[in-house]
């Protein structure tokens, strides 16, 4: 039962991780790479506050403050790199955000008072498995409100046609930055609920394989889609594990079936699962 | 005058792309850009809307120097464009196309989408509305909620005009309205500039390699060969202007 828990929990972070980098890579277009970063920032501080400076009130309110240093920080990490990086366009601006995501695991090694290359330890346990939905709600409800109103429009329109954008009276920087610094906080939440319900935090957990892991969620599902972003996040965390419970034999191949079956899903729908289309509720549609 | 350029020039390093251009446009003319390809046409646009700066010269619109801003500054100022090969936005509806036009005349934070609150609700109303206005009047209502990318052409090309005109613009710049249409559609093409012309109180100022319709729709022409202004006047002058045909034909042998 636990590590049915545990699945869902690692689910629900995923999923705030995707629907996050898909503001920045699917809605706004902008390839980055440096989610993990984004994701160790929040992490760290969020558990820097729980071990050294936590506030006597109940859990839950520390949790939400946690989540709202993690926020913070993770999005002025997104100002302090987006704003000279974003003038860098497709693979140059994914090269350079790789880069710092790198840079932020390596300062993390490097800072003995979070444990260095040891592992940051005794981080209390304030999130569980009802929080961590509550965000991942609270984040599906942000993007979505978001791209239904003229900002979020402006953000997918970078996307669409840059040059047409600006004509249109967008000030494309402006929204380029401001989907990256919401992205960058998002991604700061999931990594203070991951650091308050794992209680343990490493270095080697954010590489820049975590980076291309959510990456792929987000493309599994299809760029530029929340529900697509959603599936794809269910989908890459749960797989793994449903290959492992199916005999000894698959058990041993899963990571083969796991890359087999990423490659046949891209060759069927390389658009992704969802493309760039929504689940819909019917009374969540836009009225025609 | 609303938009006026002053010795304009735009260099790429030794290439002289345009030279000392002057344009005038008046509170509602409906002037005409022509010339042979590669001559510095878009390059004139490009720079009036702020994508290339000038190399030297200033450019007023309503007695207030445009270079160096923005481009998105220079259409809030009151500057619209379409392009010469269509710039929609492709993926998205042709309703979220015009709405999105109307992105700089919309009065409402972050907080108030996020949320939903009322002055969302009640901007967004406004904004469809207006949308929806416009989009009946260039006979685009049916197709409101069609991807744009799956618009047959010559609707996508007025879509474009559309959208332009949701930015509320003073003067409009068509690229090459006609490019690409066939005879009908320019006809109706022409009507529909002189009916916008007349219904928004706007100037427009055209770029077109379509004779026919420059003839028919533009009150003053401007003749532009390699960067240079070669003449200027009404249709009927330039037609039998020598160094329009020159520039179009090629000088007579001696």
């Amino acid at each position: 039962m636990e590590y049915f828990a545990h699945l869902a929990l690692s689910a629900g972070i995923f999923i705030i991780l995707s629907v996050s980098l898909n503001l920045i890579n699917g809605q706004c277009g902008q390839f980055s790479l440096g989610h993990a970063g984004f994701w160790a920032i929040g992490a760290y501080t969020s558990a820097y506050y729980g071990v050294y400076h936590p506030l006597p009130v109940p859990d839950f309110i520390n949790l939400f403050i946690g989540c709202g240093i993690g926020f913070i920080c993770a999005a002025l990490a997104g100002v302090i790199i987006g704003v000279p990086c974003l003038r860098l366009r497709g693979d140059y601006l994914a090269i350079a955000t790789l880069g710092f995501s790198e840079i932020i695991r390596i300062i993390i090694i490097n800072l003995d008072i979070v444990g260095g290359p040891r592992g940051f330890t005794n981080i209390p346990n304030w999130s569980n498995l009802g929080w961590v939905y509550l965000w991942v709600a609270i984040t599906i409800i942000f993007c979505a409100n978001l791209v239904r109103g003229t900002h979020g429009r402006a953000i997918i329109s970078i996307r669409e046609d840059e040059i047409a954008a600006e004509s249109m009276g967008i000030f494309t920087f402006k929204y380029k930055s401001l989907a990256f610094i919401l992205g960058a906080g998002f991604a700061g939440i999931a990594g203070s609920l991951f650091a308050h319900s794992q209680q343990f935090l490493h270095p080697n957990g954010f590489t820049f394989m975590w980076s291309v892991i959510i990456l792929l969620m987000v493309i599994l599902g299809g760029l530029g889609s929340i529900s697509g972003s959603v599936i794809g996040a269910i989908i890459l965390t749960l797989l793994p594990e449903v290959l492992r419970l199916m005999g000894e034999t698959i058990a041993n191949w899963r990571m083969v079936i796991y890359s087999l079956l990423l490659i046949f899903l891209m060759l069927l729908r390389p658009s992704g699962i969802m493309g760039k289309k929504e689940f819909n509720l019917p009374f969540l549609r836009e009225p025609r | 005058m609303i938009l006026e350029t002053k010795d304009i020039t735009m260099r790429f390093g030794g290439l002289v792309a345009v030279d000392k251009m002057n344009i005038q446009l008046g509170e509602n003319d409906l002037v005409g850009v022509i010339g042979p390809n590669g001559a510095g046409k878009t390059t004139i646009f490009n720079m009036i809307t702020g994508i290339y700066k000038p190399t030297e010269g200033d450019i007023f619109l309503n007695g207030q120097n445009m270079v160096g801003k923005h481009p998105a500054h220079i259409t809030q100022a009151g500057i619209a464009r379409t392009f010469q090969n269509i710039r929609l936005f492709k993926n998205l509806s042709v309703l979220d196309n015009i709405r999105l036009a109307a992105h700089s005349n919309t009065k409402y934070g972050l907080a108030a989408n996020i949320f939903k609150t009322k002055s969302y609700k009640v901007e967004e109303q406004r904004i469809k509305d207006e949308a929806f206005e416009l989009l009946k009047i260039f006979n685009l209502e049916d197709n409101a909620y069609k991807i744009s990318r799956n618009l047959p052409y010559g609707q996508q090309r007025r879509l474009e005009i559309a959208r332009a005109l949701a930015t509320k613009p003073k003067v409009l710049l068509l690229d090459e309205p006609a490019a690409g249409m066939n005879p009908n559609e320019t006809a109706e093409l022409s009507e529909l500039i002189k009916w916008v012309r007349k219904e928004f109180k706007i100037a427009i100022l055209l770029i077109e390699h379509d004779m026919k319709l420059v003839m028919n729709v533009c009150e003053r022409i401007y003749v532009v060969d390699y960067g240079v202004l070669i003449a200027q006047g009404a249709p009927t002058e330039i037609q039998n202007d020598p160094k329009v045909i020159e520039a179009y034909l090629g000088q007579e042998v001696t």
